[in-house]
């Protein structure tokens, strides 16, 4: 149990890095993920995703409180 | 819309987070007061209120000069507090108030045919009457003018929180980050993925979310229901946490940074875990500022469990002018005093963490239970009681 728990601390961590929250990785995160490329790729799968999903845009909820 | 327009990123966001940073420190709240004052009139006049809506930057400026009188225990400080509460109620809770007293509103003569909530007004309060009662209680320091108008106008925050404190923002305006290169790259990566959240999953469950209303509660297919509800829960934390996470990202562009609001809460197991990981700038005001006056948990049991349910009615009334939020709020309530009750007969187990089937068995029955509870969220009282019927009787 105690290292299922380690893994998905590990991903939660990681998860948050690449999200942005985390300004460092978790041990042992891929080298190569650190790289300049890897955050052009993942900017532009963000803005890919952005664009697609874009066109139903609603107010968010909180808004309006 | 705010976060999800481009008048946000191109006319307010990044030129401010630039100027911002070449500024001297002493003219950086400036900027930030200035900045914030824009963008209130820009986005009021445009989105919340027009003209009328824009002139309540006059909020603002009547705020920051009173706060130049709050001084420790210092009566001033409580004028404060009663001008933020009223506030308040004449614009969120006018017409829901009298509502209560003249049921039909033409015959109301306090009803306001045109309301409108000035824009950030739920969230600009609570920051007021942090300084307010911090200042009273001498937990604060004064700050110089420029400085406290910077820290109630920082836009980045002004709209839906995550809800500062001034003893903590302080020292960041003070010193802002001067590693330009990491604050823009974590800030902007948070910023697109809080609009990835928004777009493609908030926005996306939409679809689920609009047939939670009486007519199409009838027709549905009784399993629909709650599947329609869950959506609902996955849709308001996306969008929640996604505007969270653009506000927090925003600020890291200026060199600053702000609470966290939101830390994995649909995997806590149990609904005090919830609060502590949901909403968190809020729970942690609503303890700091209602629960703890009350008296908190060091009461006997009977008062630790109304100071609770308490703290929940303020915080259902708080997220908006309907019963409904009241029940809301009351049903957490409810849920955390059962969990205190139930921790009372059955403490945790010395030595170790609850085995994994209870813990999966308790994170089952929270997550149900914050679910079940935003029936009353997104729906009056009167849908959300069909909406059960129709769910649990047929």
């Amino acid at each position: 149990m105690d290292s299922a728990i380690a893994v998905l601390e590990w991903l939660k961590h990681a998860f948050e890095y690449v999200g942005g929250a985390q300004d460092e990785p978790p041990a042992g995160f891929p080298v190569r993920l650190r790289h300049w490329w890897f955050w052009a790729l993942w900017w532009a799968a963000l803005g890919l995703a952005i664009y697609v999903f874009s066109g139903q845009s609603s107010k968010f909820i909180y808004i309006d409180f | 819309m705010i976060f999800n327009s481009w008048d946000y990123y191109l006319l307010f966001l990044i030129p401010s987070a630039i100027l911002c940073r070449l500024a001297t420190p002493e003219r950086r709240p400036w900027v930030i007061f200035l900045s914030g004052g824009l963008f209130f009139t820009y986005f009021s006049y445009t989105q919340f209120g027009g003209v009328v809506g824009a002139a309540c930057l006059g909020i603002f400026l009547w705020e920051s000069l009173v706060s130049r009188f709050y001084k420790p225990a210092s009566w001033v400080c409580w004028f404060g507090v009663t001008q933020t509460v009223l506030f308040l109620v004449l614009f969120k809770y006018r017409n829901f108030l009298t509502g209560l007293v003249w049921r039909d509103a033409a015959r109301n003569p306090l009803y306001w045919k045109h309301a409108f909530l000035p824009l950030g007004i739920s969230f600009f309060t609570f920051e007021f009457l942090h300084y307010a009662v911090d200042r009273y209680k001498n937990r604060t320091e004064e700050g110089s003018v420029a400085e406290y108008m910077a820290f109630i106008l920082f836009f980045p925050t002004m709209v839906a929180g995550p809800i500062k404190r001034y003893q903590d923002f302080l020292p960041k305006l003070r010193a802002i980050s001067r590693e330009w290169v990491v604050d823009w790259q974590r800030g902007a990566t948070r910023i697109l993925t809080g609009l990835v959240k928004k777009f493609g999953v908030a926005d996306v469950l939409t679809a689920y979310t609009n047939h939670l209303n009486a007519a199409d509660i009838a027709r549905a297919w009784r399993p629909m229901l709650l599947v329609w509800l869950f959506a609902y829960g996955i849709k308001i934390y996306a969008d929640f946490s996604a505007y969270s996470d653009i506000a927090i990202g925003s600020a890291r562009l200026f060199g600053i940074r702000v609470p966290e609001n939101f830390d994995w809460p649909y995997l806590r197991t149990n609904i005090t875990e919830f609060w502590r990981h949901w909403h968190m700038s809020l729970t942690n005001w609503l303890i700091d500022y209602i629960y703890i006056p009350l008296g908190g948990s060091r009461r006997a049991g009977g008062r630790v469990y109304a100071n609770i349910l308490v703290t929940f009615l303020v915080s259902g009334i708080w997220h908006g002018a309907g019963v409904n939020f009241i029940v809301w709020g009351m049903l957490h309530g409810v849920m955390l005093v059962i969990r205190r009750m139930w921790r009372r007969v059955r403490p945790l187990p010395a030595g170790g963490p609850p085995p994994m089937w209870s813990q999966l068995g308790s994170w089952m029955l929270t997550y149900a239970g914050v679910n079940l509870a935003w029936a009353f969220f997104c729906m009056d009282v009167h849908t959300a009681s069909y909406f059960f019927r129709r769910l649990f009787v047929g």
